[in-house]
Parts: C-alpha cells; structure tokens; sequence
C-alpha cells in the first residue's frame, strides 16, 4: 500500500516538472538537406532557450540516421524522404551531430548563442 | 566502413542479446523452482526469433511510410508504442506468473510462452529493422559489400558471445541470486525502454520538455564503449530529463515490487509455495 502510495506521490511531482515546461512551443523551423552524404549547412546558429523544429531532407536515395549525443536525438531518414526532429530550448554551447550510416562524411555542428 | 559496420550493428543488437539472454535464464530458474507447475520449453526462442526476423524485415519495408504519420514524426511514436508494449508485456509476466496460479491454471504455460514470443519478436524487430535499412542502403554500393557483411558477421558474433557469457554467469550464480538477478536486470531494462519511449515522444513533441536533469558527459560519454554498454545494460544517459528519469524509474520500480520479484526475496520453502 505504501509502494503504491509512493507511485502516486511521485507521478505527481512529475506530472507538475511536466506542466511547469509545457510553455516551450517551437517557435523556429530550420531545414537540413542531406546531399551526397553531407549535411548542408553543416553548421548552424540557433537562439538558445527556444524549442526548434529541425526539418531534414535527405536528397539521397539511401536511408541516413541523424544522431547527436550532446542533444539526445537518433532519427532515421529514409531515402530520398524528409522528416521532422524537435530540439530545445538549449543552453548556449556547441552540439556537434553526424549521420550514424555515413560518420566520415555526414558531420555537423549546431552552435547555441 | 567495416568498422562503422561493427559498432552500428552492435549497439542495434546487445540490448536484445541481453533482454533474450536474461529471460531466458528466468525461465531455466523458475523451471528448477516449480519443476512441476511450470513447464515451459524453450520452443518461443525459435518462433520469436522467426516472428521477429520476419517482423524486421516488414517493419524496415514500412519505415517510409510510418515516418510520414503524425506530421514526420510517426517513427518515434511507433517506436514508443513498440517500447511500451513490450514493458507492458513483461509487467504483466511479473504479475501474473505465480506458482498458485500456474496449479488453479496449467494453460498458463501456454500464454507465457506466447508473451515472450511477443516480447522478444518485439525487441528483435525494433533493432533488427535499422540494421536491415542500413545494410540495404549502404550495400548499393558495391565496393561496401564486404567490409559491411564481414562486419555485421562479427557484430552478430559479438552480440551473440556477450548474451551467451551474460546466461553463463548468471547460471553459474546460486540460483536464488541468480532470479534476484535477473528480476534487476530485467527492472533495469524496462527502465531504459520507458526512458527510450519518454525521450521519442519528447522528439516527436508529444510529451512537454523537461529540464535536463545532470549532464556527465564529461565524466562518461556516451560515445564510449563503457558508456555504450552501461546503456545497454542500465539505460545510462549522459543528459536525461526530468521526465525521462521518472519514468525509467516508474518502470524499474513496477517490476521490482511484482509478485515475482518478491519470490526472490522470501524463504526458499514460502518462495516454493507462493
């Protein structure tokens, strides 16, 4: 009974660290175009403190997996597709992403100021 | 090329080598724990291994057209569902599989092994089908053929070793630490998927931001091997947020005060009786 107790109380207390983010709306839209397994523009400005709405085409006709371990994002793009990846708000800093199919080639780096 | 194959290939499989490995050791202890209520062969590790095979390829084939729902963000969604699901699954394994229930039920064998062969298709199909995207894709180049096959080989060869040595030094423990073992590991797992489901939605924007809870990036990327592993075995993220560790812990924690959990804690006589 207490252990359930417990749950509640917790779910909770998450529910309102929930609530207290849920004014983030994105309020940029930014595209990314996968050509020749490289991303262009490879490097990005963005506003920090502000939720981004990446949108990646990816002009190749094979699949691509957009990846960053500094913004917590993994993605897969198929072929000759487009898709939409949410990021932010971020603190100001530099995150570096890449494209887990073709690492040696798909890098690129979005620097928050 | 070879080398981006192997380590590609193996972060898809070692969390569903792990997860197979770990249920089925459970499966071996509880068979020793009520050697004649529980029954259950081991003939689910070959139809899930089929189901999630042939799962793979169909769900590979369907990605285009999933990542086009919900406004491109189908795929993460679909992918939470797949997550929660297999949670969902393994609660219930944790709560409905008791020895009283197992003597009033025998067909209970038969719905267990059914359960795994869904979690286990599950797991496999989630991983499996990015590997199969990615071998597609990047073998139309003729010159990557090689490098690529030898290196999924040697992942598979790798991930499968580290599942079979993970079964062995379970097996080797007493059995009692061997159960309360695998009941964490399994609590540990359903953390992770819980958390991997939170953080899609979070991508896909179906669930708020919440802040980042610590950031031990500097301590332990999760680049690394150790930090690679550390993943797969206890969901380790270097940056998570509030809401993903809540609800890594809600999953963790739901297993861990299940009926079945508690076996592992009780006298070896209650345990045979419960």
């Amino acid at each position: 009974m207490n252990s359930m107790k417990f749950i509640i109380k917790f779910i909770t207390v998450c529910y309102a660290l929930s609530i207290s983010a849920l004014g983030f709306a994105a309020n940029q839209e930014v595209e990314i175009v996968i050509q020749d397994h490289l991303f262009f523009p490879s490097t990005l400005e963005l506003p920090a403190g502000q939720k981004i709405r990446l949108i990646i085409i990816n002009q190749d006709p094979t699949a691509e997996e957009f990846e960053s371990y500094e913004l917590n994002r993994e993605k897969v793009i198929p072929g000759n597709s487009r898709t939409v990846i949410f990021i932010g708000p971020l603190a100001p800093g530099d995150y570096p992403f890449f494209g887990e199919f073709y690492p040696r080639t798909a890098q690129g780096m979005i620097l928050i100021r | 090329m070879f080398l981006d194959a192997v380590i590609l290939i193996l972060q898809e499989i070692v969390e569903a080598a792990l997860l197979i490995s770990v249920l089925v050791t459970l499966i071996r202890l509880l068979r020793q724990l009520w050697p004649t209520e529980f029954t259950l062969g081991y003939f689910w590790l070959l139809t899930s291994s089929v189901f999630g095979l042939i799962g793979s390829w169909l769900y590979a084939r369907l990605i285009p057209t999933i990542s086009l729902w919900f406004d491109y963000v189908g795929l993460e969604v679909v992918n939470a569902l797949i997550q929660t699901l297999i949670i969902a699954l393994l609660l219930v394994l944790c709560y409905g599989l008791t020895k009283s229930r197992l003597q009033k039920y025998p067909k209970l064998n038969q719905l267990i092994s059914i359960l795994l062969t869904l979690v286990i298709s599950l797991g496999i199909f989630r991983e499996v089908s990015e590997i199969i995207i990615y071998v597609g894709g990047i073998t139309a180049q003729p010159e990557n053929v090689a490098p690529v096959m030898m290196g999924s080989v040697i992942a598979l060869g790798i991930g499968a070793s580290g599942g079979i040595l993970l079964f062995y030094c379970l097996v080797s423990m007493p059995s009692r630490w061997a159960l309360r073992a695998c009941m964490i590991l399994l609590a540990l797992f359903a953390g992770n998927m819980a958390s991997q489901a939170c953080l899609l939605l979070t991508q896909a924007d179906w669930l708020p931001y919440t802040p980042e809870l610590w950031n031990s990036s500097s301590v332990l990327p999760e680049y690394t091997v150790s930090g690679q592993l550390l993943y797969a075995l206890v969901g380790y993220e270097a940056t998570p947020s509030a809401l993903q560790f809540t609800c890594y812990l809600v999953a963790a924690f739901l297993i861990l005060i299940s009926p079945l959990y508690k076996i592992t804690w009780f006298s070896k006589k209650q345990s045979e009786t419960d």
